[in-house]
């Protein structure tokens, strides 16, 4: 990890890394095709034979545990003792009681709410820091953005205790901020992952365009907002996903600081209903795919963005 | 020689970077200093009550529970490292292979690596009950998160299967890098697929070996959420489960005993953080051959 950043130095954008492992081509390797060499093509096939026989296999393990899970929670109660396929009586009703009964149509909405603020707040200041740090001059950014870097050092799980204690009396003003959107909010307001990506991405926009900006008479934050942000959609795209999606599903902090039920997020949920209603399966399974369905819809339609993350956290370790 | 308003760039700079630099220093630099403190206390629900020096830390070698939960979490590790390792390279393998829909099964096999983990172990608590999908198909009768033999044994299972996706993608990358030239040549000698595969894409895999390891290892010490929900947050049945996160998370939120909570974090910290440094000194080698 290169830890002491080269301004001047322009990476290809971080997006374009792992694009190809998404977009496929090239491949290389094991599937070199083998023109030419008498004798090959029985080689060939059978390596096709044993990578399609792997490939069923896998795919066996990864789709039917998904599958079978989405058919139960399209059945009756009773109908999830036995283990046909599919449902014979196709219902709501497991949707219906979690949404309403056992009030997952609030958790949605907490998820939303939490989800959506950092969302929108780790992008902006992401942006604005990552901005400052690859274009900016000042003394010190360095020093500065090499702290920022070394967030990455620090395990959430050492930040468990001081993060609970700092939020149940809060430093100088003496909040309490558990069970406090407020509270989870501040913790994940920004993340040092999302700035890198934004820094990475602005040091690939050639300079002409502030310059020109500059020229206009244009301030800073104006160059920056008006000119800067606009060209760097692909990276905003990544890291809001990057981000909804970290908060979506995080279990770790939520369980730990969102504790009443009134603000339980939809992952809480799932944990605690599993806790007191284990057996209703499909209820429990339909709170399930309700947890699981906005980031599946998120990566149907924005897979490659996934991919920066996992860019980005080959960079952090 | 002083460029004309760089003063004024500076100030813009500092103003840009403050919230952000703000949130890192308050909960990221700030806490880590903070979680040593509070370690060197007998720390209570309200505040410090005495100051024990390093105690936490030595009565943490005497500590039953916390000696059984190293003993899970590595127990685990052992398992679950090789298990992610082997699965994540035969995806990636797989995937890497002129196949059909070839895009449609990398999105597809890395997905639970994105997917909620409470979700996903609610799935697995459906799949492995004693009346599940999974004894049905092999016949058993096993309560796997109810039984103390095969509890950690099915959370070991349940994130090699989840994380094995994103090993597959790091793996894949490994691949690639590998030079096209290098197979040529084996075809040339006619070497079938697995002599291929055996003598050269797995050596030639090393530094990529060294680099899922470790991240599969880091990713194993801080095993949690699983753990939590499969056991109503108790680490049972009878301890099985009881992993050094949740330790440190009941020993704080339970027990309400800060400090010793505080100097696990510490302890956990310090081995990730070794860990972390030396796979970036092996990659820095690596980067310089």
């Amino acid at each position: 990890m290169t830890a002491g950043p080269e301004p001047s130095s322009a990476p290809a954008p971080p997006l374009a890394a792992f694009d190809e492992l998404v977009h496929g081509e090239p491949a290389a390797g094991a599937s070199l095709t083998a023109a030419g060499i008498p004798g090959r093509g029985r080689v060939e096939r059978i390596q096709k034979i044993v990578a399609y026989t792997a490939l069923i296999l896998i795919s066996l393990l990864f789709f039917v545990p998904f599958l079978w899970s989405l058919s139960t929670s399209f059945k009756p109660l009773p109908e999830t003792a036995h283990f046909n396929l599919l449902p014979h009586d196709w219902t709501l009703e497991g949707y219906r009681q979690a949404l309403t009964q056992y009030n997952f149509a609030r958790y949605m909405a907490n998820s939303a709410i939490v989800a959506g603020s950092i969302t929108l707040t780790s992008v902006f200041l992401a942006a604005l820091g990552g901005y400052a740090f690859a274009r900016l001059r000042f003394p010190g950014r360095n020093i500065l953005f090499f702290l920022v870097l070394g967030t990455l050092m620090i395990p959430d799980q050492l930040r468990l205790v001081p993060i609970y204690r700092m939020l149940t009396i809060f430093p100088v003003t003496h909040w309490n901020l558990v069970d406090t959107y407020q509270g989870y909010w501040a913790i994940r307001m920004v993340s040092a992952t999302a700035l890198f990506l934004m820094r990475q991405y602005f040091l690939t926009i050639p300079r002409d365009l502030e310059e020109a900006a500059k020229l206009d008479g244009a301030g800073y934050f104006k160059t920056f907002w008006r000119v800067m942000l606009p060209l760097a959609g692909p990276a905003l795209a990544a890291v809001a996903i990057l981000e909804f999606q970290g908060t979506w599903n995080d279990f770790f902090w939520a369980n730990l600081l969102l504790q009443s039920p009134d603000h339980w997020t939809v992952q809480v949920g799932v944990a605690q209903f599993s806790f007191t209603y284990g057996t209703l399966w499909n209820s429990l399974m339909a709170a399930s795919m309700i947890a699981l369905a906005p980031v599946v819809i998120v990566y149907l339609f924005f897979q490659r963005y996934f991919v920066a993350g996992v860019a980005s956290a080959g960079v952090k370790g | 020689m002083r460029r004309p308003g760089a003063g004024r760039e500076a100030l813009v700079g500092y103003a840009f970077v403050l919230l952000p630099m703000a949130v890192f220093v308050l909960f990221f630099i700030y806490p880590m200093v903070y979680a040593i403190y509070i370690s060197r206390y007998n720390w209570g629900i309200l505040g410090p009550l005495e100051r024990v020096g390093w105690k936490n830390y030595t009565s943490l070698w005497h500590d039953t529970l916390f000696r059984r939960a190293i003993k899970n979490t590595l127990e685990y590790t052992v398992w679950v490292v090789p298990a992610q390792m082997a699965l994540g390279l035969l995806m990636a393998v797989v995937v890497n292979q002129r196949i059909r829909f070839r895009t449609f099964f990398r999105g597809a096999f890395y997905f639970p690596s994105l997917a909620s983990s409470a979700a996903i172990t609610a799935i697995a608590i459906y799949l492995l009950n004693i009346n599940g999908l999974v004894n049905k198909i092999f016949g058993l009768h096993i309560a796997w998160f109810y039984d103390s033999r095969t509890a950690l044994p099915a959370i070991t299972g349940l994130n090699a299967w989840t994380t094995a996706g994103t090993m597959m993608l790091f793996y894949l990358a490994a691949l690639q890098a590998i030079p096209t030239d290098v197979y040529e040549a084996a075809a040339i000698d006619g070497a079938g697929p697995w002599r291929t595969f055996r003598k050269i894409t797995f050596p030639l895999l090393k530094p990529g070996h060294f680099f899922v390891a470790v991240v599969s290892i880091i990713g194993a010490m801080k095993v949690f959420d699983q753990n939590y929900i499969v056991s109503h947050g108790s680490g049972g049945p009878d301890y099985a489960t009881y992993s050094i996160v949740l330790d440190i998370y009941n020993t704080a939120i339970k027990d309400a005993q800060l400090g010793l909570a505080a100097a696990m974090g510490v302890v956990l910290f310090v081995v990730i953080f070794v860990l972390t440094i030396l796979q970036w000194a092996f990659f820095g080698r690596q980067e310089a051959a």
